[in-house]
């Protein structure tokens, strides 16, 4: 109800308010310039993906990350993300740091950025495991639950697009599939973001 | 900026040296109880002769909610009705199986580990999510199927008139039962308990009146038993059949279970399941030719309509199965009735007036 309320008393206030102050004006022809100066960027967002060290599942969680540089770039990357999935047996929560150098190629048609990044590094996994049926059947201490961490080499190929909305900001999506090392056996899965940059 | 070049080395460092250990879903399954069986006796003195040597195994079978049918618990005077009840029903008082959980192939040194990963399921347990409790009884079986589990055979029954029901021949089971530490609640029993919430003692599956409430989850309990005479006793008071106090006992679940070889005969229900767990009954409708009545045992039996009168003298004629049936169980033909009512005001079937040939009870007056 009281959005509604809030939307009709803008509705009628808002030409009024035009009419009588330019200056004042939410949008004008300067509000989606943008610039784009600097060779360094810095965002943000939510990510999703395959899980480390899970054969299935999607994990969910924020990632940030800095970038340097213009035609070819370098940066560093993390993120934390966390999935839940059961087995009949298991209930396994595993929550992975994702931590990357990065380092990739860009360009700059217009007001958006396209490139690519690969990223080296590890992923901090820990995991809980959870017996399921054990609370009701009275375990406790390690029959019922366990945990465990672990460091898994791992690689990120991510396209990236960015748009730039206004000012320093830009709109940023990435994603592509990665790879990690865990008991010996590659691990392969994918990883998505969507989020903010601020390149001032 | 080198800072952050040197924590991206060190990080890359550790996570190429790889190290912690996930097990995801893999990895052995802890079970969620376990029981420890023992089984004592000389099994050469009670072995019944099979094809080959005895595969033994320990069976953990959880116990179903069971009542007789009333044929097999009303007094009679009838000889012919109690050599039927003899040879058709079950023990009333007897566990009945309702779900093989575990199986174990018994050690030669008669001991066995009957592992439980699983809860039992709710249809297994009685009373409400507040206060529900399961039962379950050790049984060391010879697997000769060689099914690698006890396999829970059925009564057969007999088929009705063309149009009706045809013969079940139910299922048979050749193992045979050689100890089980839950047979009666009329003998010493000794049994694994799930318990979850409160402990309803007013309940009556396989009551324990007088003895302590099982523990938490999972627990083995002991009851002395009690006799058929003081359960009836006990039901017309409308209480529950009082145990010996000096005979019950409340044990974690890794006590050991002591069961010794029996003669497999008492023991042949144990491996037996129940098609209605309620008491009623199917009837049929009589079959215009004889019945072969090779190994069985039949009687002419009143209808129980528990003093209402709305028998009004209406008979059954109730046949069990063969003799060298796995399960025993009863057939009822009336001549005039539905499947689950002789009694019905609108019956399905009435033949009172044209009795098929070989009836052999007193004929009925039509209703």
């Amino acid at each position: 109800m009281w959005r509604t309320a809030v939307l009709l008393a803008l509705c009628a206030a808002s030409p009024a308010r035009a009419l009588a102050d330019d200056a004042g004006t939410l949008l004008s022809d300067d509000t989606w310039n943008y610039r784009s100066t600097g060779h360094l960027a810095v965002d943000g967002g939510l990510v999703v993906g395959f899980p480390a060290a899970l054969p299935t599942g999607m994990s969910v969680g924020a990632g940030a990350g800095v970038t340097v540089g213009d035609a070819l770039t370098w940066g560093a990357r993390a993120s934390w993300v966390t999935a839940t999935e059961s087995s009949l047996p298991w209930t396994v929560t595993q929550s992975d740091l994702r931590l990357r150098v990065t380092g990739g190629v860009q360009t700059r048609p217009g007001r958006g950025t396209i490139g690519l990044r690969l990223g080296l590094g590890g992923t901090m996994v820990h995991e809980t495991r959870m017996r399921n049926q054990g609370m009701r059947a009275g375990l406790t201490g390690s029959e019922l639950e366990t945990s465990a961490f672990a460091l898994l080499p791992a690689a990120d190929l991510d396209a990236v697009v960015a748009l730039h909305i206004a000012g320093p900001w830009l709109l940023m999506t990435s994603g592509g599939p990665s790879l990690d090392l865990h008991g010996g056996t590659l691990h392969g899965g994918w990883s998505a973001e969507l989020g903010v940059a601020w390149q001032p | 900026m080198a800072a952050v070049s040197r924590a991206a080395i060190i990080a890359a460092g550790a996570a190429l040296a790889g190290c912690g250990n996930l097990s995801g879903f893999g990895g052995s399954v802890p079970p969620l109880a376990t029981v420890h069986v023992q089984v004592t006796g000389d099994l050469a003195s009670v072995q019944v002769p099979g094809p080959g040597a005895p595969k033994l195994a320990a069976a953990l079978v959880w116990g179903a909610q069971w009542l007789t049918e009333p044929l097999c618990v009303l007094p009679t005077s009838d000889a012919s009705v109690q050599a039927l009840i003899a040879a058709g029903c079950r023990d009333a008082f007897g566990f009945v199986p309702d779900r093989v959980a575990v199986n174990v192939p018994l050690g030669p040194d008669g001991t066995a580990e009957l592992d439980l990963l699983d809860l039992p399921a709710a249809d297994v347990m009685v009373g409400d999510v507040t206060a529900r409790v399961a039962y379950a009884s050790v049984v060391i079986y010879d697997d000769r199927d060689g099914d690698g589990t006890l396999t829970l055979g059925r009564a057969s029954r007999l088929g009705g008139r063309d149009d009706g029901r045809p013969d079940d021949s139910g299922v048979q089971t050749t193992d045979v039962v050689y100890a089980a530490s839950f047979v009666s609640m009329t003998q010493p029993d000794r049994r694994l308990a799930f318990r979850e919430g409160g402990f309803d003692r007013a309940a009556a599956f396989y009551p324990r009146a007088g003895c302590g409430d099982p523990l938490p989850s999972f627990s083995i309990v002991s009851a002395g038993g009690f006799s058929a005479q003081a359960a009836l006793a006990a039901e017309l008071a409308g209480q529950l059949p009082p145990e010996d106090p000096s005979a019950c006992l409340e044990q974690p679940a890794d006590t050991p279970v002591t069961v010794a070889y029996r003669a497999p005969g008492p023991l042949r229900e144990l491996a037996c399941e129940e098609r209605t767990l309620d008491s009623s009954i199917r009837y049929r409708e009589p079959p215009a030719d004889p019945i072969d009545l090779t190994s069985r045992t039949d009687a002419c039996a009143s209808v129980p309509d528990f003093g209402t009168g709305q028998a009004k003298g209406m008979t059954q004629y109730v046949v069990s199965g063969r003799s060298d049936d796995s399960c025993v169980g009863l057939t009822h033909y009336v001549l005039r009735g539905c499947r689950n009512d002789p009694l019905c005001e609108q019956p399905q079937w009435d033949i009172t007036k044209t009795p098929p040939s070989w009836w052999r009870c007193s004929a009925q007056a039509p209703q």
